[in-house]
């Protein structure tokens, strides 16, 4: 099964790209609002115990680059959409 | 030699092997150790609890707390972006400049607690860079090992030599130790280079994404920031000042923590309290009794008379014994135990009339500090950071860091012996 997400583009832009064993994201929050949205999920990342299951990488003007470990994928899915940064999350 | 005695070898010898076997986790087998002594009569309680020396704790403590709190503000890992961005995206002069941080970081807060913030900003800075982490993790734990060495705090060797020995205060370990420490890192420095340059190629558009980068983003509480910074530059002033001021290095660490708890606000309390490494602190409780039954039967005085009588009291070869000795028993022992068991027989060599302790004290706290980096287990910092690597796919082997651990580790302690007879012995 596959996770399909879905996202407001007047919240983010939103670019995803395979990269050996890693799936990176380069995000570009619209609103200082939702750049702090995703501090936590950077914030839940960072607090855990494993170093490199997303490593986020802040550029200026609300940019974030995160490189996701395979076997987090869905953690950090679910964790965008947790913080309301997508509006759907579905298996298909 | 008394029947008591005799329970006291035989105790420690036991918990010391088990200690180096690593079958038991060192803490439980230390702290069974320190029951035995006085389960066994060898030291009655109270003279238990004379031995453990609560200023070794207290820095501990009163350190892992201000760390763990200014760690929470992103600082250390503002400063290793920020370095990367002042290499350009260099991978080999990051690896030199995370090298330095790592250095003066374990010289001023301690090379453990410096090696947990380095390591996950360590494993980022490498992921962007696409380069493996290897050489960058090696070259810390050398250096963490090496910075620690300068100072009173930096490592738990001094700070247990700092705490028994009331001359040698914060200022008398920079006075002493930090300009050998200093003359090592520029002679290994250039060598991390050679050795490593050319497994750390990266591309141009990877250099790009460093100097891209926002290191202002990384810091999360800039209130709490301005706090930490502000405690942790009095404690390390405190540091400066103690012996002026008439208080032990921990009434300093202790002061700084609960001030700093103070300011941010019981809710940090038990998240700091948690962070404390309690096996660690625990480790210490157990073998201060366990080395007290040596000293109270003594087992220790014997064995200093001894260590007299092989160097006939020459101050000269006691020395460059106990720098030899130390190093490397430190590479293939826990450090800690072997200096816990040291410090009384050198306090003893004191009362059987070897005049000037100075360099036995200075030879011990760099061979048992240099001596670490001679094998993965010759130090707590080097097990730490051989055990989070592991656990994100990068194990550290122990025939690898011996490779490159034990050679500059000779090196290192030859540069030690030369600064030792020239300062002190000739």
């Amino acid at each position: 099964m596959k996770l399909i997400y879905a996202y407001d583009e007047q919240v983010m832009e939103l670019t995803e790209t395979p990269n050996g064993q890693d799936v990176e994201f380069e995000l570009r929050l619209l609103s200082e609002n939702n750049w702090k949205r995703m501090k936590e999920v950077q914030k839940r990342f960072e607090s855990d115990e494993v170093y490199t299951d997303v490593l986020f990488y802040p550029y200026e003007n609300f940019r974030i680059r995160a490189i996701v470990r395979h076997d987090y994928y869905t953690d950090f899915i679910l964790e965008l959409m947790k913080h309301r940064l997508l509006t759907k999350v579905e298996w298909v | 030699m008394e029947q008591q005695a005799v329970w006291a070898i035989a105790i420690f010898l036991i918990i010391y092997a088990l200690i180096i076997s690593e079958k038991i986790h060192r803490t439980i087998v230390a702290m069974i150790g320190g029951v035995l002594m006085v389960a066994f009569g060898i030291v009655d309680q109270t003279e238990a609890l004379h031995h453990i020396d609560f200023n070794t704790l207290g820095l501990l403590v009163g350190m892992m707390i201000i760390v763990s709190i200014t760690a929470d503000t992103g600082l250390f890992k503002y400063i290793a972006v920020w370095a990367a961005k002042k290499s350009k995206g260099n991978p080999v002069s990051i690896l030199v400049t995370l090298s330095l941080i790592t250095a003066v970081g374990s010289a001023f807060l301690d090379n453990v607690t410096t090696v947990l913030l380095m390591v996950p900003v360590t494993f980022s800075i490498t992921r962007q860079l696409n380069v493996p982490p290897m050489p960058f993790l090696l070259t810390q734990i050398l250096a963490s090992n090496i910075g620690g060495t300068a100072t009173l705090i930096g490592d738990p060797p001094n700070i247990m030599i700092g705490s028994k020995v009331e001359e040698l205060t914060f200022m008398a370990f920079i006075n002493n130790l930090t300009p050998v420490v200093v003359v090592i890192m520029a002679v290994l420095l250039p060598i991390f280079v050679l050795l490593f340059r050319k497994k750390i190629g990266t591309t141009p558009e990877a250099k790009q994404r460093i100097m891209d980068m926002d290191e202002k983003a990384l810091i999360q509480d800039r209130s709490l920031l301005i706090k930490s910074l502000a405690v942790l530059g009095l404690t390390i002033l405190g540091f400066f000042l103690h012996q002026a001021l008439h208080l032990e290095s921990a009434t300093v660490a202790l002061a700084g923590a609960f001030l700093l708890l103070l300011v941010t606000g019981e809710h940090k309390m038990e998240e700091a309290f948690s962070k404390v490494e309690w096996p660690t602190i625990f480790f210490f409780v157990g073998l201060f009794v366990l080395v007290s039954g040596l000293i109270e039967t003594g087992v220790i005085a014997e064995l200093a008379a001894k260590a007299i009588e092989l160097t006939d009291g020459d101050v000269v070869a006691t020395s460059l014994l106990i720098l030899w000795l130390s190093a490397i028993a430190s590479a293939f022992l826990d450090n800690i135990p072997f200096v816990a068991t040291m410090i009384p027989m050198i306090q003893e060599m004191g009362n059987m009339g070897v005049s000037n302790l100075e360099p036995l004290w200075w030879s011990l706290a760099l061979g048992a500090c240099l001596g670490g980096n001679g094998s993965l287990i010759g130090a707590s910092a080097n097990l730490i950071v051989a055990g989070m690597s592991g656990k994100e796919g990068h194990p550290i082997k122990f025939v690898q860091f011996l490779k490159y651990g034990f050679p500059l580790m000779l090196l290192t302690v030859a540069i030690a012996h030369v600064y030792v007879y020239v300062r002190y012995l000739m």
